[in-house]
Parts: structure tokens; sequence; C-alpha cells
């Protein structure tokens, strides 16, 4: 009796939500033609990232695609490089500088639904500049390039 | 003293209109989720001019022609790194004179698109000189090459001798850059 006991409690165990994340509301980013070239380019958009672990903690992790995964926009064979931040809540114009590959941990999301359809409408702010001081160096042309980033919980 | 006081300015040329790129994609809920953005952007051409002095021609003996070169950076970011220069002078009709009221005396400016020469082509006023390209590698030549051009100016002996003594004569050069 005591045997079939632990065997039914065993098979009854509650299950357990696994952590889950989900980054969505991502735009696309056109610098257009930057006239001024002494000043920095700056585009922020606020995104929705969503955490389902207890903390609802997650990381940030961002590579470019120039090579190397570095951070840069490519044109020919000349780089523009770019800077990207990311700030744990919407609406931010600045944030943490984020180096390719290298994981930004210790976020939190405010997000109560995975892409935000109720609830906050974004939780995130992802900043992508162009330096002044990059720009004034640039060779003239049109640049490309995609970043891609990954989210793990917390 | 005799000085003349140089200024620049620089230009642009037609914008290059950027590209559209792929799409954003949308991360899926998962243990990690993975979202990307389609970045793009445009330089226009571009070009600098810096690292001008002022010139002085103090005291110079009347019987020798005077010279000052200096090196310059000019940077322009086109392709070929092409650029075109156009002198103006502050006497009359843009002239390349120096004055102390109503008297004048004239001046010569030569351009050279290599840094380190005390000769160039000579530069006619408000005539662009073309065809020139820069080995600049920053827009203030603060890293690569120090300079990558020289402006020569000079006052002939004979425009000396027309000078009145212990008069100050001056004036501005204005050197406009435009990318090519």
């Amino acid at each position: 009796m005591i045997l079939g006991a632990a065997l039914l409690a065993f098979g009854a165990a509650p299950a357990k939500a696994q952590n889950r994340v989900r980054i969505t509301k991502l735009s696309d980013v056109a610098f257009g033609s930057l006239s001024n070239l002494s000043v920095d380019a700056i585009q922020a958009q606020s995104i929705c990232l969503f955490s389902q672990t207890a903390t609802k903690g997650y990381n940030v992790r961002a590579t470019g695609s120039a090579p190397g995964s570095a951070l840069a926009l490519v044109s020919g064979a000349n780089l523009l490089a770019y800077e990207v931040q990311w700030n744990q809540l919407s609406g931010q114009s600045s944030g943490t500088q984020l180096t390719s590959g290298v994981t930004l941990t210790g976020q939190t999301s405010l997000a109560t639904q995975q892409t935000c359809n109720s609830g906050p409408a974004t939780s995130a702010s992802l900043i992508l500049i162009l330096r002044s001081t990059a720009l004034s160096n640039a060779r003239a042309g049109s640049y490309t390039g995609t970043l891609t980033l990954v989210i793990g919980p917390e | 003293m005799r000085r003349i006081h140089l200024t620049s300015a620089a230009a642009l040329s037609a914008l290059v209109v950027g590209t559209s790129a792929t799409a954003a994609t949308q991360g899926t809920l998962g243990a990690t989720s993975t979202g990307t953005v389609s970045i793009s952007a445009s330089v226009p051409n571009r070009v600098r001019i810096s690292g001008l002095s002022d010139v002085a021609f103090t005291n110079v003996d009347p019987s020798v022609n005077a010279s000052n070169a200096q090196n310059v950076c000019v940077w322009s970011n086109t392709s070929t790194k092409g650029y075109r220069v156009t002198a103006s002078g502050s006497g009359a009709a843009n002239a390349f004179t120096l004055a102390n009221a109503a008297l004048t005396v004239p001046y010569t400016v030569e351009w050279a698109a290599t840094t380190g020469q005390t000769s160039g082509t000579a530069l006619a006023t408000g005539t662009p000189f073309t065809g020139l390209t820069s080995l600049a590698t920053n827009s203030n030549c603060a890293s690569g090459p120090s300079s990558s051009a020289s402006l020569i100016v000079r006052i002939a002996a004979t425009d000396l001798q027309t000078m009145n003594a212990a008069t100050s004569y001056t004036g501005t050069l204005t050197l406009l850059v435009a990318p090519e």
C-alpha cells in the first residue's frame, strides 16, 4: 500500500512550465541618407520582450553580419561600425552598450503576454547608433547589415 | 607686416539614396528566442579641408620673391578620393590681392595634391582646379598621413617693390573644396 501510494505520487507530479522567452515587435532600421556626418545618428525602437521565468528575467546577445560578426554595416569593401544599446524599459533612447557575441545578463521584462498583445505594449528598447566619429570618416555609399538578437531566460 | 588670412569651406555633392533590406524577423516562444533587424544607411559624398594656417609675410626683402608653402589636409570620401578646389581672394572681383585702404598688392596661389611641395599649379580666382586626389585616410588627418596637399602663396618681387614700407596689407583667401 505504501509502495503504491509512492508510485501514484510520482505519476501525479504537477507539470512545470518551461522557461520560455520571446522577442517580437522588431522593426527594420533605416537611417536614410545622413547629410550631417558630424553628429551621431540614433534610432531607438520599443520592442516586446517576454520572459516566462519566475523572475521574468532574461539575457540578450547581439551579433552583426559584418566579418567576424562585427556590429558594422557593409558597402562593398567598406565598413561602417554601429553601436547597439539595450534598455530593459520601453521608450528609452539610451541603454547599456552591447558587444558582439557577449551576453548582457540580469534583464527583467514587464511584459505579461508573449507578444505584448495585452498588458504593456512594449517592454524593452533597442537603440542603434552611428557615431559621428565613424560617419565623418566613412566612405560614401549605401551600407546595409543585419543585427541578430538572441534572448535567453534567466 | 603683410598678412594673408586663410579660411576654408567645404561642399557636398549629390546624395546617395539608401537601399531597403529584408524585413525584420520576430522571435518565437522558446528556450531561446531570436529576432533580426535589417539596418541601412547611406553616406553622401563629403570632403573636408583642415590644417590651414594663416600666412604672414613679415619684413620681406622686396628684391626677392616672397613665398610661403604649407601642408594642409584635404579629405574626400568618394570612391576615387577625388576632389576639386576653388580659390577666391578678398580683393575686387575676388582678386588675389592684399590691401591697406586703397593700397593693394597682388599675390598668387598654387596648389599641389601632394604634401611637402613648394610649388604647384597656379590657381585662378573662382576657377575650379579639378581632377585632384587625396591620400588622406582620416577626415582631419588625425590618423594616416598628417597632411595631403600643399598650398603655396607668393608675392612677386616686382609687386613687393610697389608696396609702401611699414604698412600692413591684409586679405583673405577662401578655398572651396568639393568632392569628385
